[in-house]
C-alpha cells in the first residue's frame, strides 16, 4: 500500500469498472443465446431446458448492464486509480509465472511443472538479503513434489497427472519386474 | 427418540480412536489453511474435498467440519500477532487484538479469543442440536414452492443485507447460477450452454470456481499490497491462560450478546463475517471502556470472536435441515454432502440418522479439541507465517492448482481455476462479493428444480408462491428483504424527517 503514492496510476477504477461490467453483461448475453438454443418456451413436458437459464442471462445482463451505466454516471468520482503500476507490476510478475505454470502441466505433467515453478519462484527472490542456496531450493521443491505425490497419489489414491516423465518411470518399473 | 438419546449415540459413533484423530488431522489442516494467506476455509475445504470420496461420509464430514473450525481459530492467530486477517471473519479481531499484541498482551488476547470462541461455538452447537430436528419436522411439510421459497428468501437476504453494492451482488449470484446450468440439464438430460464444448460437458465445479476465486485472487491482492509479516510474538503459558480465565465471567453480557447475534447472522445467510463486525460494533456501542476500544481492550476481542464461531456453527442448521447454507463454508461442504450422495434437507434426519448426529456429536467435541490443539500450538504456527512468502506462495499455489485438478482430474480445470483467480483479483478490488457466487454454483441445480416442478403443478402460473399461507409468506419474506435497503432508507427518511422537525426547537 506504502508504495501506491510514489508510483504513478496505470489505469483508473471507472474503465476496469465498465470493462467487467461489459464483460458480465457479456455473459449473460451468451447465456440467453445458449439458453434459446435450448428452447426457453413450455414443452410437452413443461418448462424446456432453457427456460430457467434464460433468466438467469436475463437478470445477469441487465444488472451488468446497470452497473456499466452506473460507472458512466460516476464517471469523475471514479477517476482514482485502480492500480499503481508498481503495484500491479508486482501482480504481473506472479500472475505471468502462474499462467506458464498452467499452461506447461500438460506438457510436463504436474510434479515437473511443480518442482520448476517452486524452484523458479525461490531463484528470483535471489535480491533478499540472503538468497536460498541451490541445496535449499532443490530440497524445497522436491520435498513439496514428494509430499503432494505421497498424500495424493498413494495414501488418498487420487492419481495426479505424472505427464511423460511418469510413463516413462512406469514404463521403466514395469520393464524391471 | 429425544435430541439427548440421539445426541449418546453420535458421541457413540465418533468416539472411536480413528475418528479422534482425524479430528485432530482436521483442525491442525484447518489451523494452517487459516493461518496461511491465500488459502481460508471455503477453499480449504474445497481443496481437501477430492480426498474424501474414498472415505465414509462421517469420516469425511467429521474430517471438513473440523477443519473448519480449524480455519475459524486460525484465522484470530494471524489477527492477533500479525495484524493479517487470515480469514475475512476476524477482520474484527484485529482492531483490538493486535493493538494488545503490542502492549505485550498477545498471550492474554489470544487465550481470551480462543475461550469465547469455543463458548460461541458450543452455543450455536446446542441451538444445532436442540432445533434441527424441530425444523427438519417442520421443513417436511415442504413441496416444491416451498422449497423454491425458501432458497428465493436466502438469495434475497445476500442481496439485501450485503454490504456490498445490490447490483453487483446480483451480477455475482447471477454467474454462480449460469455456472450451475452449465452441462447436463436434470430434467431433460438436454446438454446445455455448452457450445458443442466436450470439456464443458460435465459442467462447471464450484470447488475450481472456490480454489481459483478465494485461493489464486487472495495470493494476487496479497501481492498487490507488498505483504510484509511484522508479527508479535507470544507464549501461553498455563498461567496466563488461568488469569485470562479469571477475568472472563466479567465479560458474560457481551459473550451472551454476541452469542446471540452471531447465531442469527449464521442461520440467516449473513455468515460469520457480518456477524462478527456487527457484535464489534455493538459492543463498541454499549461498552463502559468504549474510549479504549481500538487500542486493546480485551472486550473488543471477545465480542467478533464470540460471534464469529457461533455464526460459523450455526450456519449448519439451515444446510442440514434445509439445504441452504449459511456461509461460504458451509455451501462448499454442502457440495461435498451432494457429491457423497446424500440429499442435503429434512429427508437427511430421517435417512441419514447417524451421519447428522455422528457431525452434531464431533461438532461439540471437535471445538474442545480445537481449543486444546491451537493453545499448544501457536508459536508453531506463528513460525510457519514468518517463513519467507517466495516459498510459502508457489507452495500454495501448487496446492490450488493440484486441487483444481483433482475434481475431475482434468487439465481444463486447472485452466478455468487461473481464469477464475484473475476475476477474484477484480471482484476483491471492485467490491464484489464472491460468497453468493458460490452459493448459487452450489444451489442453483436444485433451485432449478423447485422452481421448473412448482411450475409444472401450476402451469406456470407465478400465482403458485402466494397458494398458501406458508410459502406466501416465505415469498413475501424473500421480496422484504430484497427491497430492504429501498425500505430501511423509506423509514429512515420518515423518522429522520420527523426527528429533524422535533430537534429544530431544541436547537433554536
Amino acid at each position: 500500500m506504502s508504495n501506491s503514492s510514489d508510483s504513478k496510476s496505470l489505469v483508473g477504477t471507472r474503465w476496469v469498472e465498465l470493462g467487467l461490467g461489459l464483460f458480465t453483461l457479456l455473459i449473460g448475453v451468451v447465456v440467453m443465446f445458449g439458453s434459446v438454443e435450448q428452447g426457453i418456451g413450455w414443452g410437452d413436458a413443461g418448462p424446456e431446458p432453457g427456460y430457467f437459464p434464460f433468466y438467469i442471462g436475463l437478470l445477469l445482463g441487465s444488472a451488468s448492464l446497470a452497473n456499466a451505466v452506473l460507472t458512466l454516471i460516476r464517471w469523475k468520482p471514479l477517476s482514482v486509480s485502480f492500480v499503481s503500476r508498481t503495484e500491479f507490476k508486482q501482480v504481473l510478475s506472479v500472475f505471468i509465472p502462474i499462467a506458464l505454470f498452467v499452461c506447461a502441466m500438460p506438457l510436463t505433467g504436474i510434479y515437473v511443472a511443480s518442482a520448476a515453478f517452486i524452484a523458479w519462484f525461490m531463484w528470483r527472490d535471489k535480491v533478499r538479503a540472503k538468497p536460498y542456496g541451490k541445496l535449499m531450493i532443490g530440497a524445497v521443491s522436491l520435498g513439496a513434489v514428494t509430499a503432494s505425490f505421497l498424500i495424493f497419489d498413494l495414501w488418498f489414491k487420487v492419481p495426479l497427472d505424472a505427464g511423460p516423465m511418469g510413463d516413462w518411470i512406469a514404463m521403466a518399473g514395469r520393464s524391471l519386474k | 427418540m429425544s435430541e439427548f438419546d440421539s445426541l449418546l449415540q453420535g458421541m457413540n459413533l465418533i468416539l472411536t480412536p480413528g475418528h479422534i484423530g482425524l479430528m485432530v488431522i482436521g483442525v491442525l489442516l484447518g489451523i494452517l489453511v487459516g493461518v496461511l494467506p491465500g488459502l481460508g476455509a471455503p477453499n480449504g475445504v474445497a481443496l481437501l474435498l477430492p480426498l474424501t470420496f474414498t472415505m465414509s461420509p462421517v469420516s469425511a464430514i467429521i474430517l471438513l467440519s473440523c477443519m473448519y473450525w480449524g480455519a475459524l481459530f486460525g484465522g484470530s492467530i494471524t489477527s492477533i500477532l500479525f495484524n493479517i486477517p487470515g480469514e475475512p471473519s476476524s477482520v474484527a479481531t484485529t482492531f483490538d487484538g493486535y493493538p494488545m499484541a503490542r502492549d505485550g498482551r498477545a498471550a492474554e488476547a489470544l487465550t481470551a479469543a480462543f475461550s469465547s470462541a469455543l463458548i460461541g461455538a458450543l452455543a450455536g452447537v446446542l441451538l444445532l442440536t436442540f432445533l434441527s430436528t424441530r425444523i427438519a419436522e417442520f421443513a417436511m411439510t415442504f413441496s416444491s414452492p416451498e422449497f423454491f421459497a425458501v432458497y428465493l428468501l436466502a438469495f434475497c437476504t445476500f442481496i439485501g443485507m450485503s454490504k456490498n453494492p445490490p447490483l453487483k451482488t446480483v451480477v455475482a449470484m447471477m454467474i454462480g447460477f449460469a455456472m450451475a446450468a452449465v452441462g447436463m440439464d436434470t430434467v431433460s438430460g438436454n446438454l446445455r450452454l455448452t457450445f458443442d464444448q466436450p470439456m464443458l460437458m460435465t459442467g462447471i465445479s464450484f470447488e475450481v470456481a472456490v480454489i481459483g476465486l478465494f485461493g489464486i485472487g487472495e495470493i494476487l491482492c496479497t501481492v498487490e499490497e507488498g505483504l510484509v509479516f511484522r508479527g508479535e510474538h507470544a507464549r501461553i503459558t498455563p498461567m496466563v491462560i488461568l488469569r485470562t480465565w479469571a477475568k472472563l465471567p466479567r465479560y458474560w453480557f457481551t459473550i451472551v450478546r454476541s452469542t446471540v447475534v452471531g447465531c442469527w447472522m449464521g442461520v440467516t445467510p449473513g455468515g460469520p463475517t457480518a456477524a462478527s463486525f456487527m457484535s464489534y460494533s455493538i459492543a463498541r456501542r454499549f461498552s463502559k471502556n468504549r474510549d479504549n476500544f481500538g487500542k486493546g481492550e480485551l472486550e473488543g476481542v471477545i465480542a467478533p470472536e464470540t460471534a464469529d464461531h457461533a455464526a460459523g456453527t450455526s450456519a449448519l442448521l439451515p444446510m442440514l435441515t434445509l439445504g441452504i447454507p449459511g456461509s461460504a463454508t458451509a455451501a462448499v461442504m454442502l457440495g461435498g454432502l451432494m457429491i457423497w450422495g446424500l440429499h442435503p434437507g429434512p429427508t437427511l434426519f430421517v435417512e441419514q440418522h447417524d451421519f447428522v448426529w455422528g457431525l452434531i456429536a464431533s461438532m461439540y467435541l471437535g471445538n474442545v479439541v480445537s481449543l486444546l490443539v491451537v493453545l499448544a500450538t501457536v508459536p508453531l504456527f506463528a513460525s510457519i507465517l514468518r517463513i519467507p512468502f517466495s516459498i510459502i506462495a508457489p507452495i500454495i499455489i501448487m496446492i490450488c492448482a493440484i486441487g483444481a485438478y483433482s475434481v475431475h482430474n482434468s487439465m481444463f480445470d486447472v485452466v478455468l481455476m487461473l481464469g477464475f483467480g484473475a476475476l477474484g483479483y477484480l471482484f476483491k478490488k471492485l467490491g464484489y462479493p464472491i460468497a453468493p457466487l458460490v452459493l448459487a454454483a452450489v444451489l442453483g441445480d436444485k433451485a432449478e428444480d423447485a422452481f421448473r416442478q412448482s411450475m409444472l403443478f401450476s402451469d406456470g402460473q407465478l400465482g403458485i408462491f402466494w397458494s398458501n399461507p406458508l410459502v406466501g409468506s416465505l415469498t413475501t419474506a424473500a421480496l422484504l428483504m430484497l427491497f430492504w435497503p429501498l425500505i430501511s432508507g423509506g423509514i429512515r427518511t420518515v423518522f429522520g424527517w420527523r426527528n429533524r422537525h422535533s430537534a429544530k426547537p431544541k436547537t433554536l
